[in-house]
């Protein structure tokens, strides 16, 4: 019964939800049938205004299709007449082809006669102008022709002497030249470099010909050799006296090319200079060997190299060193020599890409044919003797300029002398120039590899040989030495100034440490400079640099600008190192001694105060005698840092000192006059302004100078007289405690 | 586009015709170069990468493998951030060499120069050098591991962005004032006053743990 109810109660609710949905969905479509309802008029007067354009439909109908009909018309009757003119067309290239059929046989028949003749006569232009002839017909054509001929074996017959002639005069051409070759017959030799093309021998006849040139230039080249083999070492030129023979074979090479281009892009046509350049690079390649084998020999260059790779080895592990130094100064003329002879083979390498780019430019049309071209010379250059033996000189040049720059620096480093009078000592200008001079050098090879190289190389020798003795000597420290400082400042002083070093060690290690921080500082502007001037003169001597080459230059470049950065920080150091001991322990009792002055004047000890040696006066005093002890001796920059540090404690040390003390009216009006003097004379004695360090101590003093407590709102809040105050509201507070006559509980009501 | 934060000099070197060139040709072109010559001499290429959000300009110094050209990629090493030494895993001689170049590495780079060790060639069938080999070699020396394909692209991204990564830790981690003005010395003792200071001489004994710089006897 149970399970009945249930069934019907489920039965109940699922026809009722049936309901509900048959509900909703009458409601929707009542709802549709409202809204079309709505539209029905308006729908009724669309339909009755179309039913209107009807008629005028149907002309519009009427007259396209007879627009169609026009249109097919006119496309029948043109499509008659193109191929009217296609038949004419193909009717009028007949006439072409025929009559050109028609002079190739003529031609062939005059060529194929008078072929004969003219190698009978020796009249090797003329033949080679009648099988020229022949070659220029379109063999093909010539085979249709003789198919549609009647009289088909005369003309095989001349095309057959002719290709005999060819054949004939292509061997005797060759073996004229060869001839003319060996009896030196210069007129010969051109004559028949000129028939090669005719007989469609280009490449031969290039090759020949450049051989020939070749074997010229090796006479030359070996006559050279010879006698810079035998220069004696008295002459002016010995030195250099290899770099003078690469010059003569480049030059050599260099007119050769220039003097034959011409007569090769006349009867050769443009295009072609690489075919000759490659022949002559293997002479070249075989002659600068030659050349650089003697200049090896001669110079015993890799015994040099070999000695220099050992020292630095030796020198780095080991601290005595056996083997005997070589002086950089007897590199000198050798490394001259290098680089004049790496400098000459690159204008070569530059010359011959130059010289092969235009003729490519000019003779090939085809932009892939011109790449292909310019690809292969880069190959022939790459692949070529003569880059090895660039890369070769390089090395070589490499390995003597760092080592020259490195010992160089190291004896500058070594023989490091104070003139009298000078601020700093001669390892800086003498490591600036040597550095300058490799640098000049590696420009003039040429190359941004050797440059780039120079450069990170000068790097390494700023920031360790070099830098390693600054170093050094400011981890010494500035040693604090006398009690009686002043006199100990001014035996320093005058000793430096007198160049006499000898009086005892904290003097010496006094001048080495401030020598040392000019020297640093020195050194910063020696880098500056030195980056400006290899910018300038790299855009003189290897210009068109790429971006890709500019940014390697540019990364070796800030390379030397981290010198200066380390350098600026050897400064630093430097720099709190005096604070520490040549600063802080004098300015500390002379600022001190505001603690014993009296601050609770009456009128008439303000007026004995004021008339006797204050204290201000005293401390003004000891700092002129402390800032002009260094001020000949430090270089300016040193100087100004040093004033900076100076003010820093003295202002300091000055405000610690005044929380320390209490003042009535007259003490505040006696302080702000004295710091009012000792700022002034600061600014006096400066270059740059000390003005913001004096801030918060004159403001000390402005405070203990107020008549009364709340004369401050003068100064305090957000009026025009309001100044911008370093001091925080409760610093401010306690300095105006200081002042015994003024009220704790005003200060304390104070609004700031 | 120079609003990088940091800028890190890579160096990769190996004996010719491992596949440095092709390496940092990928990485920076995303392309595998057809028969392009042996580099001459030492090439310059740039690419800024980013790392958490930082960008991080990466100078890639390929130098040549070829001896004769041995004086010029030398003189790269030393401010190199990272070194990537690279040799061909189907060609034992180029392993064999290795030494010879951590030999070199140690007389010009720095200390803390991050180091690399690279198998490439992993595309090829004719392997002569077992992974764990390199592996092994690479443990030995204190050098991080990896092999390469700069044909199919394989860990080529990642071997260079690692390096990004692990520099730009270092980098952080030593982002500290040089010295400490509080500790001054007065008396003359050493202190090491800025990091450049630190070997660069030659001969340099100590190691260098990928990411985590042991401290240098010269500068400790
Ligand atoms: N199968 C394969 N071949 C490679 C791969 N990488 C480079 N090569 C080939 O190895 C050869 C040398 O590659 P380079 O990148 O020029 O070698 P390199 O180390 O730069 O050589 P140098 O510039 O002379 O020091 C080329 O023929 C490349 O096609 C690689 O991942 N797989
Ligand atoms: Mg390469």
């Amino acid at each position: 019964m149970d399970s009945n109810i249930s069934k019907y109660a489920d039965m109940q609710k699922a026809i009722q939800m049936e309901l509900e949905k048959l509900e909703t969905e009458e409601a929707t479509l009542i709802e549709g049938l409202n809204n079309m309802l709505n539209q029905k008029v308006f729908l009724e007067d669309k339909v009755k205004g179309l039913s209107k354009l009807i008629p005028s439909l149907k002309v519009i109908k009427n007259e396209a299709q007879d627009l169609v009909n026009t249109v097919n018309d006119i496309s029948d009757s043109s499509e008659k007449i193109s191929s009217k003119i296609r038949s004419l067309d193909k009717a009028r290239s007949r006439v072409d082809e025929c009559q050109l059929r028609v002079s190739d046989l003529i031609d062939l028949e005059i060529c194929s006669q008078g072929v004969q003749a003219a190698i009978l006569d020796s009249d090797y232009e003329k033949g080679a102008a009648h099988v020229h002839r022949f070659l220029s017909m379109d063999q093909s054509l010539l085979k249709r022709t003789a198919n549609d001929m009647d009289n088909v074996s005369n003309m095989l017959k001349s095309v057959r002497t002719l290709q005999d002639a060819a054949s004939q005069l292509r061997a005797i051409v060759e073996h004229k030249f060869n001839e003319a070759v060996t009896t030196e017959d210069l007129l010969s030799i051109e004559r028949f470099f000129k028939i090669f093309p005719l007989l469609g021998m280009h490449e031969e006849g290039i090759k020949e010909f450049c051989t020939y040139l070749r074997s010229k230039v090796c006479l030359v080249a070996d006559k050279n050799l010879k006698s810079a083999i035998n220069t004696p070492v008295s002459d002016k030129r010995y030195s250099v006296i290899y770099a003078d023979t690469l010059t003569l074979l480049f030059e050599g090479l260099a007119r050769v090319l220039d003097k034959h281009q011409p007569l090769i892009e006349t009867y050769y046509g443009p295009g072609r200079l690489l075919s000759a350049i490659s022949i002559l690079q293997k002479e070249c390649d075989v002659q600068t060997k030659r050349v650089l084998l003697e200049w090896a020999r001669s110079r015993q260059i890799h015994k040099k190299v070999q000695q220099i790779n050992e020292l630095s080895r030796m020198s780095s592990s080991s601290s005595f060193s056996k083997m005997e130094k070589i002086d950089p100064k007897d590199l000198d003329i050798l490394i001259g020599e290098i680089t004049l002879m790496h400098y000459r083979t690159e204008l070569y390498i530059k010359f011959i890409q130059r010289k092969v780019t235009s003729d490519a430019d000019v003779g090939i049309p085809n932009q892939d044919e011109r790449t292909k071209v310019v690809q292969s010379l880069e190959k022939l250059i790459k692949n070529s003797e003569l880059s090895q033996c660039k890369h070769e000189l390089l090395s070589h040049y490499l390995r003597l300029e760092q080592y020259y720059m490195e010992e160089s620096v190291a004896k500058a480093v070594a023989m490091d002398t104070l003139e009298p009078g000078q601020q700093t000592s001669s390892m800086v200008d003498d490591t600036f120039f040597i550095i300058r001079k490799c640098i000049r050098r590696s420009i003039s090879t040429g190359s941004l590899d050797g440059i780039c190289v120079i450069i990170n190389n000068a790097c390494r020798v700023l920031e360790s040989d070099f830098g390693e003795i600054l170093r050094q000597r400011l981890r010494q420290g500035y040693p604090s030495g006398y009690l009686d400082l002043t006199q100990a400042y001014n035996v320093l002083h005058t000793s430096i100034q007198q160049g006499r070093l000898q009086s005892g060690d904290t003097e010496q290690s006094r001048t080495a440490f401030v020598v040392a921080l000019n020297n640093a500082d020195s050194s910063t502007d020696y880098i500056d400079a030195l980056c400006e001037y290899v910018m300038k003169e790299i855009g003189q001597s290897v210009p068109n640099l790429n971006a890709n080459e500019k940014g390697k230059l540019e990364s070796c470049l800030s390379g030397l600008s981290s010198v200066t950065t380390n350098l600026k920080d050897l400064i630093e150091y430097g720099t709190q190192q005096l604070r520490s001991t040549a600063i802080k322990p004098r300015i500390n009792p002379w600022v001190d001694a505001f603690l014993n002055a009296n601050h609770h004047l009456t009128e008439d000890e303000l007026s004995a105060y004021e008339a006797g040696e204050s204290f201000v006066q005293t401390l003004i005093m000891n700092l002129e005698t402390l800032l002009s002890s260094f001020k000949d001796i430090l270089s300016s920059s040193n100087y100004d840092l040093f004033t900076q540090v100076l003010t820093a404690e003295v202002t300091n040390r000055f405000e610690k000192v005044i929380k320390k003390c209490t003042f009535n009216r007259l003490g505040g009006l006696v302080l702000d006059k004295e710091v009012r003097s000792l700022a002034g004379y600061m600014t006096a004695n400066t270059s740059w302004s000390v003005r913001d360090k004096f801030a918060r101590l004159t403001q000390m003093a402005t405070v203990l100078n107020l008549e009364q407590v709340a004369e401050i709102h003068d100064y305090w809040g957000s009026h025009d007289g309001a100044l911008t105050w370093r001091l925080t509201p409760s610093e401010l507070r306690s300095v105006l405690s200081l002042r015994t006559d003024f009220k704790v509980e005003d200060i304390r009501r104070l609004k700031l | 586009m120079d609003d990088y934060k940091f800028l890190f000099k890579v160096v990769l070197v190996g004996n010719a015709g491992v596949g440095k060139t092709c390496l940092v040709r990928r990485f920076t072109q995303g392309l595998f170069p057809p028969g392009q010559g042996a580099t001459i001499g030492v090439d310059f290429m740039i690419k800024t990468v980013e790392v958490g959000n930082e960008k991080v300009k990466l100078q890639i110094w390929d130098t040549a493998g070829q001896e004769r050209f041995r004086s010029i990629t030398q003189s790269y090493y030393r401010s190199a951030h990272a070194l990537i030494l690279v040799y061909d895993i189907s060609c034992q001689p180029t392993f064999d060499c290795l030494t010879d170049w951590l030999r070199e590495i140690e007389e010009y780079a720095s200390c803390k120069v991050l180091r690399v060790l690279v198998g490439n060639k992993i595309d090829r069938e004719d392997r002569e050098i077992p992974t764990h080999v390199g592996e092994e070699f690479a443990e030995r020396h204190n050098m991080y591991y990896l092999e390469t394909s700069a044909k199919q692209s394989d860990n080529v991204e990642r071997l260079f962005m690692q390096i990004a990564e692990d520099l730009m830790k270092q980098a952080r981690s030593r982002d500290l004032p040089r010295y400490n003005s509080n500790h001054q010395n007065i008396n003359g003792t050493t202190t090491p006053i800025s990091d450049s200071s630190c070997c660069s001489g030659k001969f340099i004994n100590a190691i260098v743990i990928f990411g985590k710089p042991t401290a240098c006897i010269h500068c400790s």
